[in-house]
C-alpha cells in the first residue's frame, strides 16, 4: 500500500510529453532492431504526438528499476497534461530481457491503442513487428507476452488476459487465454502487458512489485510442480496475496504442449506457451500491484456495466454455465454425435452422462468458484472424497478435458479423469493436447506401432486404461523414457516419427491437437478448424451453435452437413472473436454481453470512442495480420486442412452417421472462405484487403503483399 | 436497530466483485485534497476524474477474501464494527468514534497517522491510506454497503444485530 505514493511519481513520468522525433518508443528498444522498415510501433508515436515516457528511462540497475531516480530526472521536462487522460489503460508495457537482465518500462504507442485496442491485438502486432521470420520458438529470440485488455481489472464482467508468443508446437502464432486473477494484477502493478525475451543463464523467476522488478534465482524451484512452486514463492515473499504464473516440470522439460498455470486452476493452456517460458529458464512470474485501474467516464461506465449484468442474467447459456459449467456440454455433444470416442473414430459415448454434470455433481463438486470480477462462476470446485484418488482437490472437469481425457480414451470414471487432468495441471501440460496425444498413442499401440518403445508389460496402453493414460502423462512430463520423448512433440511430429499409417489417425490441424468436437456432423466447425489462426482450435468461432443448434445465420437455417454458406459465418465469427479478444473477453461472457455493450464499456473506460463496428473491423485487421505472420512462418493453403480421419472415414454413429467432410467439401469451403476474406485462391490476403484494413506490412516480400 | 455485514463462505465464489465495487466507492475527499494541493495537478494519477475515487483494485478495498485449498474455499472477511473494538481502544488520539448506528468510524481530522490501530485489528482490516497516510477502514457506506449491493451470490449480506448484549449476533436478514 505504501507504494502508492511512489506510484504518483512514476505516473508523472508517464505523462511527460516528449519532443517530436523520438523514435525510441519502438517496443523493445533494447533488442536488435528487427524489421525497422515496418515497425508499426515506431511510426506511431510521431504521428500522434502522444505523451510518452522519457526515453532515457533505461535501467539504472541491471535488475531493478528505481522509480525515484527516474522521476527526478524527468521532472525537469515535465509539462502539465493538456486534457483529462484518465483511462483504464496503464499506458506502459514492462519489457524484460532475460539474457542481459535489462528491464524497461516502455510507453504504449497511441496507434497500438487506435488500431489494436488491447490483448490479442497488441500481441499480434508486436509479434509481427519484432519477431524475425523463422526463429526457433524455443530460442532466446522468441517473445513471451502477457497481455491485458482495456477492461481487464475493472468491474466489467468476465475479462481475462492472454499469452501471445510463437508456438513451439505449431511454429505459428499463438494466443492462449487465461482467467483467474493474474491478469488484473498486471494492470494493478501498472502495466498493460509484460513482454519477455532472451534466456536467463540459470533458472529464474520474475518478481514484479509495482515498479520494482527483480529477477530472482529459481534454482530451488526447478523441478517442482506448478502448485508447489506457487506456494513456495508465496512463502518466500511472505505474502499469499501475490498472483503467480508458473510452469511445471513439463515446461522445464520442453514438452511442446506445456502450459502456464495462472493462480489457481486457470491456465494459458494451448499451444505450448509453457515450453517457451521453460526455454527462457523462467519458472514463474509473480506480481503484486497496488495501483488502481481508473475509468474515464464513470457514470457512463457504470451504466454500461449494469447493462452487461442484465444481459448476462437474460442469457440461457450463461445460466447453464452458472449451474453446471461446461460439463453440461458432454451430453449435448453426445446427443449430436460430436463427442470424440476412441481417438475420434466415433462421435458418441455410451457412458457420457458419467462424465457430464450429473456424474461430476455426484462425485466431485462442492461449490462454485469464479475468476476475478466474474458473476458467471462457471468453475465448480470439489474434491475426490473416496476411492483410489481420495483427497485430491479438483476444479470442474471442463468439457474439453472430459471429452479428450475421458470419452476419447474410453474412460468413464469421472474421478479417474479428474485425477488425470489434475496430473496434467500439476506437471503443467495442456489436458486437451495431452488427451489427444494419449488417444493417438493408444491407437498406435492397437496398430502395433509402439513395439520399439519398450513399454513395461505391466502397462496396458489400450483404450479405457486409466493406468496406461497415467503412464503416458508421467512419461511425457518427466521425459524419462523413449515413449515420453516421442509424444512430448505432439501428435503431428510423433506421427511423422512413427511412420507407417500413423499420420492417418494423427488428429491435429497445423500441429495443434483437435479439440473435443468432432466436426463430421458440422461442416462449418470443420472449416473453423481448417482456418483458425493458431491451428486446430474451437474458440475462434464455434459454428456448432448455429448449424447444429438450428439457430439461423443471417436469417437462414444452415444444413450442418452441407459445405454451402459456411464461409461467411466462420469468417464473421472469427472477426468478432478476434475483435473482442482485444478486450480481453471471456467467451462465456460473450454469450450474454452484446457487442454494443462491450463497445460502451470500452468507450467509457478508456475515453476512446469504440463502436461494435470498430471491434469487428479490428478483429478482421488482426486476423489478416496474423495470417501474414503465419504465411511468413511457412504456412500455405495446403495446411488449411482437416485430419484425414474426418475426410476419409465416415462417422459411424450419431445423427450425422455416414457423413464425412470430403476433399471436395473442404476445397469448396476453403475457396469460399478465401473469397469472403479477400484473400487470393492460395489464401494470401490481397493488397486491397490489407489497404482497406490499414495494415502495415512488409511490402518487399511478394509472398505477403497480395501479389496474387 | 443495528445492522452489520454477515458473511457466508459457502456462497462466496471469490470473484472479488465486492472488493472492486468497494475500491471504486471509496470517496476519499481528504486524500483528494492532499493530492490536489501538494501536486497542484489535475487528478490523472491517483483518482478518477469523474468520481473522485481511486479506481478499481481489490487491494484498496476495505474488505478481504481469503482463498484456501486451491480456491475450494473462499472466505469473505469484513469489519465487524466490534462492540469491544480494539482499534478504538488503542487509538491514542481518540480519532475513533461510534456513530448512532453503532458503526466504528475514524475521524480523519483527529488521526495522527501513528498506525497503532492497524497493528491491533485481528483481521487486518484497518488500512493506511496511500496518500494521506492516515488510518482508514470500512464505514458501512452509511448503512447501505456497496459491497453487499454488488455481491452476486449473497455471500455478504446486511443483517440486523439482535440481542447484542447476550452475545447472540447471529442476526436475522434484512
Amino acid at each position: 500500500m505504501s507504494n502508492l505514493s511512489t506510484n504518483m511519481t512514476t505516473t508523472d513520468v508517464g505523462t511527460t510529453t516528449t519532443d517530436v522525433g523520438m523514435t525510441t518508443t519502438d517496443v523493445g528498444t533494447t533488442t536488435t532492431d528487427v524489421g525497422t522498415t515496418t515497425t508499426d510501433v515506431s511510426i506511431t508515436t510521431t504521428d500522434v504526438g502522444m505523451t510518452t515516457t522519457d526515453v532515457s528511462m533505461t535501467t539504472i540497475d541491471a535488475n531493478i528499476i528505481n522509480p525515484a531516480k527516474e522521476s527526478a530526472k524527468s521532472k525537469k521536462s515535465r509539462i502539465e497534461p493538456m486534457a483529462n487522460l484518465t483511462s483504464s489503460y496503464m499506458k506502459q508495457f514492462l519489457f524484460i530481457d532475460l539474457s542481459n537482465g535489462q528491464i524497461e518500462r516502455v510507453p504504449v504507442p497511441e496507434l497500438l491503442y487506435d488500431d489494436y485496442i488491447g490483448g490479442k491485438g497488441f500481441g499480434a502486432r508486436i509479434l509481427y513487428d519484432r519477431l524475425a521470420p523463422g526463429i526457433d520458438a524455443l530460442g532466446s529470440d522468441n517473445l513471451l507476452m502477457f497481455m491485458t485488455g482495456p477492461l481487464t481489472g475493472t468491474i466489467a464482467p468476465a475479462m481475462r488476459g492472454c499469452v501471445v508468443t510463437k508456438s513451439p508446437l505449431t511454429g505459428i502464432f499463438l494466443d492462449s487465454y487465461f482467467g483467474g486473477s493474474f491478469s488484473p494484477e498486471i494492470k494493478y502493478a501498472g502495466y498493460d502487458g509484460i513482454i519477455i525475451t532472451g534466456r536467463a543463464e540459470k533458472p529464474s523467476w520474475i518478481w514484479i512489485d509495482n515498479e520494482i522488478v527483480e529477477i530472482r534465482s529459481a534454482t530451488g524451484l526447478w523441478g517442482m510442480d506448478s502448485l508447489k512452486t506457487n506456494h513456495a514463492i508465496k512463502e518466500e515473499l511472505g505474502d499469499d496475496t501475490v498472483k503467480i504464473a508458473t510452469i511445471g516440470q513439463a515446461g522445464e522439460n520442453g514438452v511442446l504442449f506445456s502450459l502456464i498455470c495462472c493462480e489457481y486452476n486457470r491456465q494459458a493452456g494451448r499451444g505450448g506457451a509453457g515450453a517457451v517460458m521453460g526455454s527462457k529458464n523462467l519458472k514463474a512470474v509473480a506480481v503484486r500491484g497496488t495501483r488502481s485501474v481508473k475509468i474515464s467516464d464513470y457514470q457512463a461506465f457504470e451504466k454500461a456495466h449494469q447493462k452487461a449484468l442484465v444481459e448476462l442474467e437474460k442469457s440461457a447459456e450463461v445460466e447453464a454455465l452458472r449451474i453446471a459449467g461446461t460439463a453440461s456440454a458432454v451430453e449435448y455433444a453426445n446427443e449430436t454425435g460430436l463427442l470424440p470416442n476412441r481417438n475420434y473414430k466415433n462421435g458418441t459415448f455410451a457412458k457420457a452422462s458419467d462424465l457430464a454434470d450429473t456424474g461430476q455433481r455426484k462425485h466431485l463438486w462442492l461449490g462454485a468458484s469464479a475468476c476475478m470480477g466474474c458473476p458467471i462462476r462457471c468453475s465448480k470446485m470439489g474434491a475426490v472424497r473416496l476411492g483410489k484418488y481420495k483427497g485430491i482437490v479438483t476444479d470442474i472437469v471442463e468439457y474439453e478435458s472430459a471429452a479428450l481425457m475421458g470419452s476419447n480414451l474410453d474412460i468413464s470414471d469421472v474421478r479417474a479423469v479428474a485425477h488425470l487432468v489434475k496430473l496434467c495441471d500439476l506437471f503443467g501440460m495442456d489436458s486437451m493436447s495431452t488427451g489427444g496425444v494419449i488417444g493417438f498413442a493408444m491407437e498406435a499401440c492397437e496398430n502395433g506401432l509402439l513395439k520399439n518403445y519398450s513399454i513395461p508389460e505391466s502397462v496396458d496402453l489400450s483404450f479405457g486404461s486409466v493406468k496406461g493414460a497415467e503412464y503416458i502423462i508421467r512419461s511425457i512430463a518427466n521425459q524419462d523414457n523413449k515413449l515420453g520423448k516421442l509424444l512430448a512433440k505432439g501428435v503431428k511430429k510423433a506421427a511423422q516419427a512413427l511412420g507407417g499409417n500413423a499420420e492417418d489417425f494423427a488428429m491435429h490441424t497445423k500441429g495443434l491437437e483437435t479439440p473435443g468436437w468432432g466436426p463430421r456432423g458440422a461442416s462449418g466447425m470443420g472449416l473453423a478448424y481448417m482456418t483458425t489462426d493458431r491451428g486446430g482450435c474451437h474458440q475462434r468461432g464455434f459454428p456448432i451453435s448455429y448449424e447444429v443448434a438450428g439457430v439461423p445465420w443471417k436469417g437462414k437455417i444452415l444444413d450442418p452437413l452441407s459445405p454451402c454458406d459456411k464461409a461467411d459465418m466462420v469468417a464473421s465469427l472469427q472477426n468478432y472473436s478476434a475483435g473482442t479478444d482485444t478486450l480481453v473477453k471471456c467467451d462465456f461472457g460473450s454469450f450474454g454481453i452484446s457487442a454494443a455493450t462491450y463497445a460502451e464499456m470500452v468507450s467509457a473506460a478508456t475515453g476512446r470512442k469504440i463502436s461494435p463496428e470498430i471491434i469487428t473491423e479490428t478483429g478482421e485487421r488482426i486476423w489478416n495480420l496474423v495470417r501474414l505472420f503465419n504465411l511468413r512462418e511457412g504456412i500455405d493453403s495446403s495446411k488449411d486442412t482437416l485430419p484425414p480421419r474426418f475426410v476419409r472415414e465416415a462417422l459411424p454413429d450419431g445423427p450425422a452417421s455416414g457423413h464425412s467432410i470430403t476433399e471436395k467439401d473442404m476445397l469448396y469451403m476453403k475457396q469460399e472462405y478465401y473469397r469472403v476474406r479477400g484473400w487470393s485462391k492460395d489464401g494470401i490476403p490481397l493488397h486491397d484487403t490489407l489497404k482497406r484494413l490499414r495494415i502495415r506490412h512488409e511490402q518487399n516480400n511478394e509472398n505477403e503483399s497480395g501479389a496474387a | 436497530m443495528s445492522t452489520f455485514i454477515k458473511t457466508n463462505f459457502d456462497l462466496c465464489t471469490g470473484c472479488g466483485i465486492c472488493q472492486l465495487a468497494c475500491s471504486m466507492a471509496i470517496v476519499d475527499a481528504d486524500a483528494w485534497d492532499v493530492e490536489h494541493e501538494n501536486k497542484s495537478k489535475v487528478p490523472d494519477s491517483d483518482f478518477c476524474t469523474t468520481c473522485f475515487t481511486h479506481g478499481y483494485n481489490p487491494r484498496l478495498a476495505r474488505l478481504k477474501i481469503i482463498n484456501k485449498r486451491e480456491n475450494l474455499y473462499h472466505k469473505p472477511v469484513v469489519c465487524n464494527h466490534c462492540e469491544n473494538a480494539y482499534c478504538m481502544n488503542v487509538c491514542p488520539a481518540k480519532a475513533y468514534e461510534r456513530d448512532k448506528n453503532g458503526y466504528v468510524l475514524i475521524n480523519a481530522k483527529k488521526c495522527v497517522r501513528c498506525g497503532i490501530c492497524v497493528e491491533y485489528c485481528p483481521e487486518n482490516l484497518i488500512y493506511i491510506d496511500p496518500i494521506t497516510k492516515k488510518a482508514v477502514k470500512c464505514d458501512m457506506c452509511n448503512g447501505d454497503p456497496t459491497c453487499v449491493k454488488a455481491c452476486p451470490t449473497g455471500a455478504i449480506e446486511l443483517a440486523v444485530r439482535v440481542n447484542k448484549n447476550k452475545d447472540d449476533d447471529s442476526g436475522e436478514h434484512v
